[in-house]
C-alpha cells in the first residue's frame, strides 16, 4: 500500500517545477499528489488552501519571508519544509528547514529524504503487516459491534491499549472502518455471519 | 490525467475530447450534446449557453490538477454556472453511476450468496448512503450559501470556511472496499469481477476530481467575494 503524500512545489520557473513533478510521481510506494506555486507572494494563501504535507523551495526565491511566519500564516505548523538548493555546493541548512537537496542529487537521493521525513512524521510506524492473535480478538469485538470500553472490559485491557490496537490494525490492513473489518473477519473466518447479526448496527458508522 | 496541456478557446471541441476521454463527463455535466464538428470550444459553449470561462477553467483544473487557478480565473467564473456543473455531477453518481457499480458488483460476487458477499453489499449500501448525506449536504446548506451570498442576500451566518475544514474525501470508503476486494476476497480474478473493479476505479478518480472542483475552485472563488465583502 502505497502511502498518500501532498507536495507542494514552489518555484518560479516552470521548468524546475515540471522536472520535480514527473520524478515526484515516478516514485513506488508514495502517492504524490503535488500542488504547484509558482508565486511566492501566493505562498502562505496557496498553502491555507491545499494543506500540503511538505512543501519544496528554494530558500533563495523565500527571499523576505520568513519560513516560520508562512508557516504560522498559513496555519499548517506540521509543514515539512525541504530547501532545494541550484548549486552544487553543500549548503548549511537553512534556518527552520527540516532537510535540503539540490539539483544534481539522484532520484534515489531525493526520494531517501522525502521518506525520512514521512517517517519522522510517523515514529510509530508498523513494520509488520501480519496480525497479533490479540489483534484478531479486538477485529473480532469490533465487528461484533462492542465498544473500545466494553472490548477493555472483556480482555482485561485498557481502554487506551484498545484504542492502539485499533490503530495498528487499521495502519496493517489499511481498513479503517468497522465495515471493513467485518468483510475482512468474514473473508478470513475470524467470525460466521450468524455471530455479527446482533451488532449489524455497527455497519450504520462506518 | 496529468498533462500540461492547457486549452483555450480557439481550440477545437474535438481536439479536447479525443484526446482526453474523461472530458466527455464534463460535457454531459455542462449539458452539451455530441455532434460538434470542427467547431471551436468557445463557439460550442455558446451554441448550449454554456459559459465558455467556466468550462474551460474546469477542463483545465480536471487536467491540470497541481496547478493554481489564477485570479483572474475567479474573477471571470460564473458561479451559476459551477454550481450547474456540480449538481448535475451530484446526480451523476448518485442517480447512475454508484447504482450502475452496485447492479455489476452484485452479479459478479454471485448474488449475494455467500457470506462474503452479504457483508460486501452492506458495506456498499452504507456508503452509498454515506456519500448521499455528504452530497445533499452540499446541495442543501452550501449551494443554498453560495446563491445567497451571490445575490447579495442575508447568508445567515455561514461561511465557506466551515465547508473548507469539514470537507472530507468522499471517494475514501470506496478506495477502502476496492482495497479490500483486491487483497481479500477470496474467489476473484473473473472477468465481471475485474470489470467491476476497473469502474470502481475509474469512479474513484472521478469521485476525487469532483472533489477537487469544489476545493480548488469553489471555495477559493467563494472566498474571495467573502473578503470583497467584508
Amino acid at each position: 500500500m502505497s502511502k498518500h503524500i501532498r507536495i507542494a512545489v514552489a518555484d518560479p520557473s516552470v521548468i524546475i517545477r515540471e522536472g520535480l513533478s514527473v520524478m515526484l510521481r515516478s516514485f513506488t510506494r508514495i502517492a504524490v499528489e503535488l500542488v504547484e506555486i509558482p508565486d511566492m507572494e501566493q505562498l502562505e494563501f496557496q498553502l491555507q488552501v491545499h494543506k500540503p504535507d511538505m512543501l519544496i523551495v528554494n530558500p533563495v526565491f523565500l527571499g523576505i519571508f520568513s519560513l516560520q511566519t508562512v508557516k504560522n500564516g498559513s496555519g499548517c505548523r506540521q509543514l515539512k519544509c525541504l530547501a532545494f538548493n541550484y548549486s552544487h555546493s553543500e549548503l548549511p541548512s537553512a534556518k527552520g528547514y527540516d532537510g535540503a537537496f539540490s539539483i544534481y542529487d539522484s532520484p534515489e537521493a531525493i526520494r531517501e529524504k522525502i521518506m525520512d521525513l514521512m517517517e519522522k512524521t510517523e515514529p510509530d510506524n508498523v513494520k509488520h503487516d501480519t496480525l497479533s492473535t490479540r489483534e484478531k480478538e479486538i477485529i473480532i469485538c469490533v465487528v461484533k459491534g462492542m465498544t473500545n470500553k466494553q472490548i477493555a472490559d472483556y480482555l482485561c485491557l485498557s481502554t487506551y491499549t484498545v484504542i492502539t490496537h485499533r490503530r495498528n490494525i487499521a495502519s496493517k490492513l489499511q481498513i479503517h472502518s468497522s465495515a471493513g473489518l467485518t468483510i475482512y473477519a468474514i473473508v478470513n473466518k475470524l467470525v460466521e455471519l450468524d455471530d455479527i447479526k446482533d451488532g449489524v448496527t455497527n455497519l450504520g458508522e462506518l | 490525467m496529468y498533462s500540461f496541456v492547457s486549452y483555450t478557446e480557439d481550440d477545437k471541441m474535438s481536439d479536447l475530447i479525443c484526446g482526453h476521454y474523461p472530458m466527455l463527463l464534463v460535457l454531459s455535466r455542462f449539458g452539451i450534446p455530441l455532434g460538434f464538428g470542427e467547431k471551436t470550444i468557445n463557439k460550442v459553449c455558446s451554441d448550449n449557453n454554456v459559459h465558455t470561462g467556466t468550462f474551460l477553467t474546469v477542463v483545465n483544473l480536471l487536467l491540470n490538477p497541481s496547478k493554481n487557478i489564477s485570479e483572474e480565473r475567479l474573477r471571470e467564473l460564473s458561479l451559476n454556472s459551477l454550481l450547474d456543473y456540480l449538481h448535475n455531477s451530484h446526480s451523476y453518481f448518485l442517480d447512475y453511476r454508484l447504482p450502475a457499480i452496485r447492479a455489476k458488483l452484485l452479479e459478479a460476487i454471485n448474488y449475494g450468496n455467500s457470506d462474503v458477499s452479504i457483508v460486501i453489499m452492506r458495506y456498499f449500501d452504507v456508503y452509498v448512503a454515506e456519500v448521499r448525506k455528504h452530497m445533499q449536504y452540499e446541495e442543501d446548506t452550501v449551494f443554498t450559501y453560495v446563491k445567497k451570498l451571490t445575490e447579495g442576500k442575508n447568508t445567515g451566518g455561514y461561511g465557506i470556511a466551515v465547508f473548507r475544514e469539514q470537507h472530507n474525501q468522499v471517494e475514501a470508503r470506496l478506495t477502502e472496499l476496492k482495497n479490500i476486494i483486491i487483497k481479500y476476497y477470496p474467489d476473484g480474478g473473473e472477468n465481471e469481477l475485474n470489470s467491476v473493479l476497473f469502474d470502481i476505479f475509474s469512479c474513484e478518480r472521478d469521485l476525487a476530481s469532483h472533489n477537487d472542483i469544489e476545493n480548488y475552485l469553489l471555495v477559493p472563488a467563494i472566498m474571495r467575494i467573502e473578503n470583497k465583502g467584508s
